[in-house]
């Protein structure tokens, strides 16, 4: 069954939020503005029993859905989609009261402690309480990452500004439009969907604890008020106590309870029943005249939207959440503000100012520089002595190449000749071939000193200029030539 | 008064402050280049002077392993008995019997601005007295090498050698 409580989507307008809530297996949606002295709902949808699609049921509301992002039809309204509570587990704790920075150190390790899976699994979220004898209580909530991601990824596509916690907005909803305000600040608040109910403990008008039952309106309804309670009512006030108990809560009547209603009779029996039970119970009925469009929104459908609307109001107001979804979901548009020395324009100015700064030290060392290094010389050696220096040092460069390493030259040869090879002369002139006279036994031996002076570093280009048999004897009379270094080219001799 | 412009002359109002920092940046900045190109030249000049004097250590060594000792050149009339009596101190603590050294003149000056004379000596000994000269040639603070070297062996007696040298200076 479809239930437009406005029967048409407005246009997207100023300042508004618009909030999705799923609960009893209907997504319900509202879109909430601020008017003069309160709220003004523009309008409020909900899906089909069976239609549980979100993209779907946005779209039908007028948001835009997919990786575009946000369009102009979206205007500047404010997305907020909710989380039901009942998945997450909440702990309450005691701190001393001390900086955030040390709380969070402090919730990190507390939790740690108590949840039961590992903390690489798990997301948590907190919120410092009141402060009492310099002791601050803290609501931790705590859900199975994986789930919460698989339902980022569900509303991903809807580029929520905030994802909250449903049961946040129910307490929300109580304080504005449920006369929470003008109740006791701790108190619990008990919204019963048709198959479930969501009780939650508001302390100092903010959520810090929240269970669900999983009996609701139609479980109980048909009971008569005051009749004799069925199994049913007495299993659901039994488990209230437990509820309050898990609270801190021991005496039934310790804490007032507020069932929110919409003037139906099956909750009215409800109450009774908490009351017949020692329990501080009331009924919790909306209080229309807090919200605008009166004719077009009244109590029933306050009721039903409650929690939609808790939601929109959060985000209107800007409320500081359980944002246990903060490390797995940032909204676009929303970047994690940085420290103002990450800002690309101070890179950027710093960037200028040392180059400008590099430009001036590069002039300011290369004026000195010539200046310093001649004093410097000038006091350690005088023009003329300078001079000489300079000459000097060229001159004996000069020398060093004009030099032939010459008992080098004879032992290289020497060491290249073998047995049946004799040496009879060296002739070495500056800019020709070196010449070498001797005797060998025979050809091949001759040739073998050949190849031996080859390897020899520094010789090139071996050749065998002649080689006559002696006429007086067996042996061969040889002339070898070949370039030792850069001395034996042609223009070395000056 | 900032006010009362409009957006058009705000913006002309910065084009005009751009362009007259820029034609500043450019008269002094154009002056201030040119001087720091004149600053970059004058110290390669001096870069390149300490270059002349300051070798690397490896070099230096290389060097003087050559060159051990280097007296700068006298004159010719003056380097050439320097030169002529150290070689001929040389020869004579080897142990070479030496003929009357021969000077030949200076040819033309080299690129140092230096001429080239030679010495030209002949003499008998024996390989091993060969090679203690050759050894210590370096030791001449005055030579600046051997241009030419003849080394002939006795063919009765194989260690005694035949030897024609010619070794060179530096005159002014």
């Amino acid at each position: 069954m479809r239930s437009d409580v406005a029967n048409t989507v407005k246009p997207a307008l100023s300042g508004s939020a618009v909030a999705i809530a799923q609960e009893d297996g209907k997504l319900k949606a509202v879109e909430l503005r601020r008017r003069e002295g309160g709220f003004e709902v523009l309008w409020a949808k909900s899906s089909e029993g069976d239609d549980r699609n979100l993209g779907v049921f946005a779209v039908e509301c007028g948001l835009s859905v997919g990786p575009i992002g946000r369009t102009e039809k979206d205007g500047d309204r404010m997305v907020v989609v909710g989380f039901g509570s009942a998945g997450v587990a909440f702990y309450r704790i005691s701190a001393p009261a001390v900086k955030e920075k040390e709380i969070e150190a402090l919730v990190k390790l507390q939790a740690e402690t108590r949840l039961p899976l590992p903390s690489e699994q798990v997301e948590i979220a907190w919120r410092a309480g009141r402060i009492h004898d310099n002791e601050m209580t803290v609501t931790i909530a705590a859900g199975r990452r994986e789930r919460l991601q698989e339902f980022v990824e569900n509303v991903r596509g809807l580029k929520p500004g905030k994802i909250l916690l449903d049961c946040e907005g129910i307490v929300k909803a109580w304080r504005t439009f449920f006369g929470g305000n003008a109740s006791p600040t701790d108190a619990v608040i008990v919204s019963m969907g048709v198959r479930s109910t969501q009780v939650c403990l508001a302390e100092d008008g903010q959520l810090s604890n929240a269970a669900v039952l999983d009996t609701g309106v139609d479980d109980l309804s048909g009971e008569e008020p005051g009749a004799e309670q069925t199994e049913t009512t007495e299993g659901f006030v039994q488990d209230m106590r437990s509820v309050l108990e898990l609270f801190g809560y021991a005496e039934p009547d310790e804490l007032p309870v507020f069932v929110l209603s919409s003037g139906s009779e099956a909750i009215n029996g409800v109450v009774s029943s908490l009351v017949s039970a020692g329990l501080d119970a009331r009924v919790a009925e909306p209080l229309s005249k807090e919200l605008g469009v009166a004719g077009e929104i009244g109590a029933e459908e306050l009721y039903e939207y409650r929690v939609p609307i808790g939601l929109a109001l959060m985000r209107l107001e800007s409320e500081a959440e359980l944002n246990i979804f903060g490390r797995l979901y940032r909204p676009s548009g929303e970047e994690k503000k940085r420290h103002w020395l990450y800002s690309p324009k101070v890179a950027c100015a710093v960037a200028a100012v040392m180059l400008v700064m590099l430009v001036i030290v590069s002039y300011a060392v290369d004026a000195a520089s010539p200046g310093a290094i001649e004093k410097r010389l000038n006091t350690s050696v005088s023009d003329a002595d300078m001079s000489l220096l300079v000459q000097r040092q060229k001159l004996i460069r000069t020398v060093a190449t004009e030099r032939p390493d010459l008992l080098e030259l004879l032992d290289l040869v020497n060491s290249g000749g073998s047995k049946g090879v004799l040496l009879d002369g060296l002739q070495f002139k500056k800019g020709q071939p070196v010449s070498i006279t001797g005797q060998a036994d025979n050809p091949d031996m001759l040739y073998k000193f050949q190849e031996s002076l080859l390897t020899k570093n520094g010789i090139k280009q071996v050749e065998i200029q002649n080689a006559t048999k002696d006429p007086k004897g067996d042996k061969f009379k040889f002339t070898i030539t070949f370039h030792y270094k850069n001395f034996t080219k042609k223009g070395t001799a000056k | 008064m900032l006010e009362r412009l409009s957006q058009r002359d705000k913006r002309a109002f910065k084009i005009g402050a751009i362009c007259v920092v820029g034609v500043v940046a450019f008269v002094f900045g154009t002056k201030w280049i040119g001087h720091w190109a004149q600053v970059r030249r004058s110290l390669a000049e001096v870069k390149a002077k300490l270059e002349t004097i300051s070798v690397d250590n490896t070099k230096q060594a290389a060097v003087a392993s050559i060159v051990p000792v280097f007296e700068m050149p006298q004159k010719e009339e003056t380097q050439k008995f320097l030169f002529r009596n150290k070689l001929n101190e040389q020869l004579k603590k080897a142990g070479i019997n030496s003929k009357p050294l021969q000077v030949l003149p200076a040819g033309k000056p080299t690129q140092d601005g230096y001429r080239l004379l030679r010495l030209k000596c002949n003499g008998k000994c024996r390989f091993g007295q060969l090679l203690d000269f050759l050894a210590r040639l370096n030791e001449n603070s005055y030579l600046v090498g051997i241009e030419e070297m003849r080394v002939k062996c006795d063919p009765k007696n194989r260690q005694e050698v035949e030897l024609d040298l010619t070794v060179s200076t530096f005159v002014k």
